[in-house]
């Protein structure tokens, strides 16, 4: 547990803000696809941590996370100005693994799914190509740090307006069909039934990756088994609850149980 | 400093402050945090004969004052307890004093976990009979809220193994004393409470229920003043020792049971905000007894004035 103080908590789009905490030791250990469990509660009344993956790490110790303001917690954590002190767990969590370096890295997201995924734009030498979907335009986000990271960025949106009109899955699928032969590696964060969509095309077709898949969190550190997700295991029903704090949030897709 | 030793009966604790089970995993969880053998016990997680997936999700929901949850007792299995690494071996190896909350869809399952584990009982310092998790269709709770079940699965238990017993109650039920009194009679050491209450949440925009079981067992602080009320009736029924939780953030709140009747207490939902909260309990019991001049925790035991 590390206590920071807020250096920056601003809107980076409508809903969508983005917060810097001070928190080097945490910013030190920290690799993409993990999270922090944020204490927000001023009050007493609603007691629970947020898991929130780590969007970035700077060298000055600054750990950002990119958060919609969607419910009382990510209201109060909207509203904390910077020299607030806050505590946090992390970095927590399984880590995405580095892509063999003769595969092209094919970041998909859903909506803020983005902030998890910029880390691996650091880790890995080579560039690669970013997809986005979103509800709408106000929904896609993140689309220039991703460019000036030197990724290739598409963009579709479920009202057409912006990009291509459709799910992400719709990119992915293009992608698949207009690069026979060619290697990618695919990194997925996003709503529930974008993974799961993603996982079906990708392992249909033998692709090699790895998501990032959460449920409602509760301790963030395996003990009270809120956060499962279907895994494939050796039981009788093809399956087992995995924890996603401790065994994920990610997980490759060759384990993902898909329904 | 006040001398922090408990006795509950037979079975001394270096301190009064365990875990609530099912709020502490299998206590390697927490070991990353501290050393888990500082605590007065370890109650781990649900143990029955064999593995299980436990409800659907969404589990959890946080609501004002605490949370619910319906877990339903997600589990390894009582044999995979016994020998996985992150299990029993483990807490033998850090010397946490280790206290096994066991459960059945049947009493003779009871019996048989029970049995179970007193055949490799090194480490285990106790049993606690968990009738009242809410979220299980089959066992807990239904066993919980009918006296004569409640005493038939403590006797079965009692009949399996010659360690300490603890039996957890609910809340569920218009008078707990009377569970207190059937479970002592029926041969529990002790008694545990409160177990969550049967609550309910709805997310008004989609009108469903917060969590996929429609219902959940309800925790957190504001809790307290509905179990510091039930282990302060128990206590007065009954002359084995009271284990009492529900709510306990703070060394104050514990100190609220203790004065209530309680011999020793349980941490919780605390566990899910602040992983160190046990330990900021037992150092806020130990001030509490210094700042009254109390020489133990057996000081202030039942010492509310009424």
């Amino acid at each position: 547990m590390k206590t920071g103080e807020i250096i920056s908590n601003e809107r980076l789009q409508n809903d969508y803000f983005l917060v810097r905490f001070h928190v080097p030791e945490i910013c030190a250990a920290a690799r993409a696809g993990q999270f922090v469990h944020v204490r927000i509660d001023r009050h007493g009344d609603h007691i629970l941590r947020r898991p929130f993956s780590i969007h970035n790490v700077e060298a000055d110790g600054a750990l950002s996370v990119v958060y919609k303001v969607v419910g009382h917690g990510t209201r109060e954590l909207s509203r904390l100005p910077a020299g607030t002190v806050c505590d946090l767990l992390g970095p927590l969590g399984t880590s995405f693994s580095d892509a063999p370096e003769d595969a092209t890295p094919v970041l998909v997201a859903g909506g803020y799914g983005a902030a998890a995924t910029y880390l691996i734009t650091k880790q890995l030498p080579q560039r690669g190509i970013f997809l986005i979907g979103a509800r709408g335009e106000a929904d896609v986000l993140l689309t220039d740090v991703y460019r000036e990271a030197g990724y290739e960025v598409q963009v579709a949106t479920n009202d057409g307006s912006v990009g291509t009109k459709g799910f992400v899955t719709v990119l992915v699928e293009k992608l698949l069909a207009e690069n026979p032969g060619r290697k990618f590696f695919f990194y997925g964060c996003g709503p529930h039934p974008m993974l799961m969509a993603l996982a079906k095309i990708l392992n249909a077709r033998n692709q090699k990756g790895e998501l990032s898949i959460d449920h409602l969190m509760c301790c963030g550190v395996g003990a009270c088994f809120a956060c499962v997700v279907k895994v494939k295991a050796d039981t009788p029903e093809g399956w087992q609850y995995a924890r996603a704090c401790t065994d994920g949030p990610v997980f490759n897709l060759d384990t993902v149980y898909v329904e | 400093m006040a001398d922090l030793t408990t006795k509950l009966g037979g079975v001394t604790l270096k301190n009064p402050v365990m875990t609530a089970s099912g709020t502490f995993g299998y206590g390697f969880e927490y070991h990353n945090y501290y050393d888990i053998s500082r605590l007065g016990a370890v109650v781990v997680k649900g143990i029955r004969m064999k593995p299980s997936h436990g409800n659907p999700t969404p589990r959890v929901a946080e609501v004002t004052g605490g949370m619910l949850n319906a877990i339903g007792l997600q589990g390894p299995g009582v044999e995979k307890f016994l020998h996985g690494d992150r299990y029993m071996p483990f807490l033998r190896k850090v010397g946490a004093a280790t206290i096994v909350n066991i459960w059945g869809t049947t009493i003779a399952e009871y019996g048989e976990v029970a049995a179970r584990l007193d055949a490799e009982r090194d480490g285990i310092t106790a049993l606690e009979i968990n009738i009242s998790c809410p979220n299980v269709k089959a066992g807990g709770v239904a066993f919980g809220t009918d006296p004569v079940l409640a005493a038939e699965v403590v006797s079965t238990v009692r009949r399996a193994t010659t360690l300490p017993l603890i039996t957890k109650l609910s809340p569920n039920v218009t008078n707990i004393a009377e569970f207190a009194r059937a479970v002592e009679a029926a041969g529990s050491d002790m008694v545990s409470l409160i177990n969550t209450i049967t609550a309910m949440a709805i997310d008004i925009e989609t009108r469903r229920p917060k969590i996929a079981n429609r219902t959940g067992g309800f925790s957190g602080p504001a809790l307290k003043p509905i179990a510091v009320r039930m282990v302060y009736d128990v206590a007065r029924a009954v002359k084995i020792p009271v284990i009492g939780m529900g709510g306990i953030m703070t060394g104050e709140d514990a100190v609220e049971f203790l004065l209530a009747g309680a011999s020793a207490v349980a941490v919780g939902t605390a566990n899910f905000v602040d992983p160190y909260a046990p330990l900021k309990v037992i150092d806020g019991i130990s001030a509490y007894l210094d700042r009254h001049g109390c020489a133990s925790v057996a000081d202030i035991i039942g010492k509310v004035e009424c």
